[in-house]
Parts: C-alpha cells; sequence; structure tokens
C-alpha cells in the first residue's frame, strides 16, 4: 500500500491502494484510476477532500483520529458498469467532525451502490457526523444508498440523508423557462450536482460530464 | 401581444378542469392584472402561457406576436420573448446565479461578451441593492422570500424579455423591497416601452407602484369582471364575494 503524507493542497491521481496521512490544514483534489482501497488519517486539522471517479468502484476508511478534526469529504462519481462504493468512518477522538457528500450519477443500466458507515463510539462526545447521499439516475439504473449510522453516544450532532432518482421535473420547468434548452440544463445541472470545487485539473472527469 | 382566445386547461395527471372557456389579449406596452382568491387559477395561468408538463390546453388557443405558442416547448417560449417571476422560486443546489444567468443568455444570444455580462449582472444587483456574493452562490439557495424575488427581478434585467408575467410578485417582500423592486419593473419599462406585463396578485398592494391598464377579476376559472385601476380600490374595500353577488344577480335575471 501506497503511504503519502500530506501537507498541503495537492492534486493526485491514484491507482494503488494508499494510506493519505493529512497533518496540516489543506485542500486535497484526488482523481481515482483504478478500483482501489483508500485509508485517510485525519490529524488535528481541517481538510477537504475532493474525490473524482469515473466507472470505478473504490473502498475507503476515514480515521478522524484527533480532537477538534474536521474532514468535508466529497465523492463524485460517473458510472457506466456496476460499480460499488463502500466507505467507513470512525470517529477515533472526541469533537471530530466528518461530513460526507457522495454525489454519484448512474448513466445506463446498472447497478450502483452506496454503502455509507459512520461510527462513533461511546468515548467519543461531541462528534459531529453528517451524511449527504445521492444518486441521479439518468436511465433506469438500479441503485442502492444504505447509509448507516452507528452511533454510541447521546451528545451528538448527526443527519443523513438519501436520494435516488431523476433530477426534479419542477427545477427542469425553471432552468427551461429561462430559455435554457433541456441539454444544457442537464449540463448545468449535472455540473452543480458533482463537482463542488474548482474543476481545473480535472479536465477528464469535465470531459466525461459532458458526456453524459 | 398575448392573445389567450377561449382555452380550456385541464390537469396533465387527473384531467381537472382549471380555467374554462377563458380569454384575454394584452396589447403591448400594457400593463394588465389578474385579481382573485386562492385557487381560482391565477397562478396556474402564468404556467399555462409558459407550457408547464403539468397542464394541458384542450381547447381554443394562444397566441404571443400572432403566432401559436401551443406547440413550442418551454425553452421555445422563454426564447421568443416571455418570462415569468416565479411565485416561488426553486432553489438549485450547485447551479450558481451567475453562470445561470450566462446559460441562458448565450441560449438566447450565441455569444456572450464576458466583460458586458459582468458588468451588466453588477449593475442589476446594485440596482435591486443585492449582495454581489449572491450572484457567485447556488441559484436561490439560503436565498430569504425577498432575495429570491429580487433575483426573479435580476434575470428579467439581465435576460430582456418582451413579455412579463409577474406572478404574486409582492408575496414574501417588505414594503421597501417591494417599492425598490417595483422601481426597477417601472425603469425597466420605461427603457423598454414596448413590453407587456401581465400581473398576477391578490391583493391591489402592488398596483400603487405598478400603474395598470386594465384589471381583471378571475372567479371560477373564467374571468367574471373587468375595468381600470378603479376596479381593484373595490376589490379592496368590499372583497371578491361582492363581484360574485352581482354576476349570480344578473344570472338571476
Amino acid at each position: 500500500m501506497n503511504r503519502i503524507l500530506i501537507d498541503k493542497d495537492q492534486f493526485i491521481a491514484l491507482k494503488k491502494d494508499s494510506e493519505l496521512t493529512i497533518k496540516n490544514d489543506s485542500v486535497l483534489t484526488l482523481v481515482i484510476e483504478e478500483n482501489i482501497d483508500l485509508v485517510f488519517n485525519i490529524e488535528k486539522v481541517k481538510t477537504d477532500i475532493y474525490v473524482y471517479a469515473v466507472d470505478k468502484s473504490l473502498s475507503v476508511t476515514i480515521n478522524a483520529n484527533k480532537e477538534k478534526s474536521i474532514c468535508n469529504f466529497y465523492y463524485s462519481n460517473i458510472n457506466y458498469d456496476d460499480n460499488k462504493y463502500q466507505i467507513n468512518v470512525y470517529h477515533k477522538a472526541p469533537k471530530s467532525e466528518v461530513n460526507l457528500y457522495n454525489h454519484g450519477v448512474n448513466v445506463e443500466n446498472n447497478k450502483l451502490l452506496y454503502d455509507v458507515t459512520s461510527k462513533v463510539p461511546k468515548d467519543n462526545k461531541e462528534c459531529i457526523t453528517n451524511q449527504d447521499n445521492r444518486i441521479i439516475n439518468i436511465k433506469d439504473g438500479k441503485s442502492t444508498i444504505r447509509p448507516i449510522l452507528l452511533i454510541d453516544n447521546y451528545d451528538i450532532s448527526s443527519s443523513h440523508s438519501a436520494y435516488i432518482g431523476k433530477f426534479d421535473d419542477d427545477v427542469m420547468f425553471y432552468l427551461t423557462s429561462r430559455g435554457i434548452s433541456v441539454s444544457k440544463a442537464y449540463e448545468l445541472l449535472l455540473k452543480g450536482f458533482l463537482v463542488h470545487a474548482d474543476p481545473e485539473g480535472i479536465t477528464e472527469f469535465m470531459d466525461e460530464l459532458s458526456k453524459i | 401581444m398575448l392573445e389567450i382566445k377561449n382555452i380550456t386547461v385541464k390537469t396533465t395527471d387527473d384531467n381537472k378542469l382549471i380555467l374554462d372557456k377563458f380569454s384575454l389579449t394584452i396589447p403591448k406596452g400594457e400593463i394588465h392584472v389578474i385579481m382573485g382568491p386562492n385557487g381560482v387559477g391565477k397562478s396556474t395561468l402564468s404556467k399555462v402561457i409558459m407550457g408547464n408538463y403539468k397542464y394541458k390546453v384542450t381547447k381554443g388557443d394562444i397566441l404571443f406576436k400572432k403566432k401559436s405558442i401551443l406547440d413550442k416547448s418551454t425553452e421555445e417560449r422563454a426564447k421568443l420573448g416571455l418570462f415569468v417571476t416565479m411565485q416561488d422560486p426553486m432553489a438549485i443546489d450547485g447551479v450558481k446565479l451567475s453562470e445561470f444567468l450566462k446559460t441562458a443568455l448565450r441560449e438566447k444570444e450565441g455569444d456572450v461578451n464576458l466583460y458586458d455580462f459582468i458588468n451588466s449582472l453588477d449593475d442589476a444587483a446594485h440596482d435591486l441593492k443585492m449582495d454581489p456574493s449572491m450572484l457567485h452562490r447556488s441559484l436561490n439557495k439560503s436565498f430569504s422570500g425577498g432575495e429570491r424575488k429580487k433575483s426573479e427581478v435580476l434575470q428579467l434585467k439581465v435576460l430582456k424579455p418582451e413579455f412579463i408575467i409577474l406572478d404574486e410578485l409582492d408575496s414574501g417582500l417588505d414594503i421597501d423591497s417591494l417599492k425598490l423592486v417595483c422601481k426597477n419593473i417601472n425603469d425597466y419599462l420605461k427603457e423598454n416601452s414596448d413590453t407587456a406585463v401581465l400581473i398576477i396578485t391578490h391583493y391591489p398592494r402592488i398596483l400603487e407602484y405598478i400603474k395598470p391598464d386594465r384589471v381583471h377579476i378571475l372567479l371560477d376559472g373564467q374571468i367574471k369582471k373587468s375595468g381600470d385601476r378603479k376596479l381593484a380600490e373595490e376589490i379592496e374595500s368590499s372583497g371578491y364575494l361582492s363581484i360574485n353577488e352581482v354576476e349570480e344577480a344578473k344570472n338571476y335575471e
């Protein structure tokens, strides 16, 4: 397994299983090029992690190791074949915060599974753990989301949401009522749905996005 | 400019009758008002004019600049110059207001000069006293009710339509914001004197700031009475019930 130390903003393309330890406040952008396992160790920092994947299965572990560590994790993927995304979040310190934004687009009639688990043990008070899980089916794909919160402490702030479906017809009406074509409206919505930060550096992902 | 000819409108899902033998003509440069109590089909009318998928016109026709628009998509109607400020504008996560407007303008006019676009956007935001950071936030997300209405008017000022429907513009606006928004619309109408407007409202308050040429009262899916601005004042003092009573008395005779 690759071991990578992150101490500043970085852009990395990954082909192998990797363990990333984040030591300083940073913004990390990852492009996933193979089906791999990733482990993130979040030390006493605030980090935003953006992960982009096209047609890949991915397994992720996030260890919030230190008190007051904050991780905002954005996973964006485009799927044409059957794929699985599994993520486990472990709050290993009190007052740690992990917010997940898992957004996928299921383009063809394939299967896409999101298995999302956040765990807070009894010892760790005042943690914040949130999940926002959404899959847009462009055709009639079979998508599944399993949002799981395993919380063994009363003093926790937590929320989860799961949506599988198409873009709202009323949203499409709003956009087209301004003269935007249906295809352009889809392009705008897909970009808003999948790209959470400056798209510079993820040109291949953006190219893939424009083909949907 | 807009002629609605004897239309019957039903819901697409369950065939429920919404408008029956409804007619209305709005010449260019005129401001017309449709007033009526809740649930008579006022907002539905704006959606029907824009071609919303939830409604179907089963009889009659809608003409814009003398051509039927019934077979036109919502996008095509907007490109022809129709615009509605929505009663409850949608929040769209991830789509920035500025990017949304740039896309709309590009679709309408082809190439957009980025410098001119940014200037027109900044000017419109300034005129509406909107925080410029709102232009770069997700469309209507976390906007207050008043901010959403200002965002609608900002879109209008940038996209420059020829026919404007103001659907319950005053709801969600405090009095100062209402005055400001109406001033912006009046300024737009001064600069674009051929533009026609249809105001849809419950209350005559907005008519203190945007002066209409004609007022129509919509009840039971039909226009029951039309008149000048004084009709709105009558409604303010007597309510919609008085219109029903007059009509019932006429029918009885």
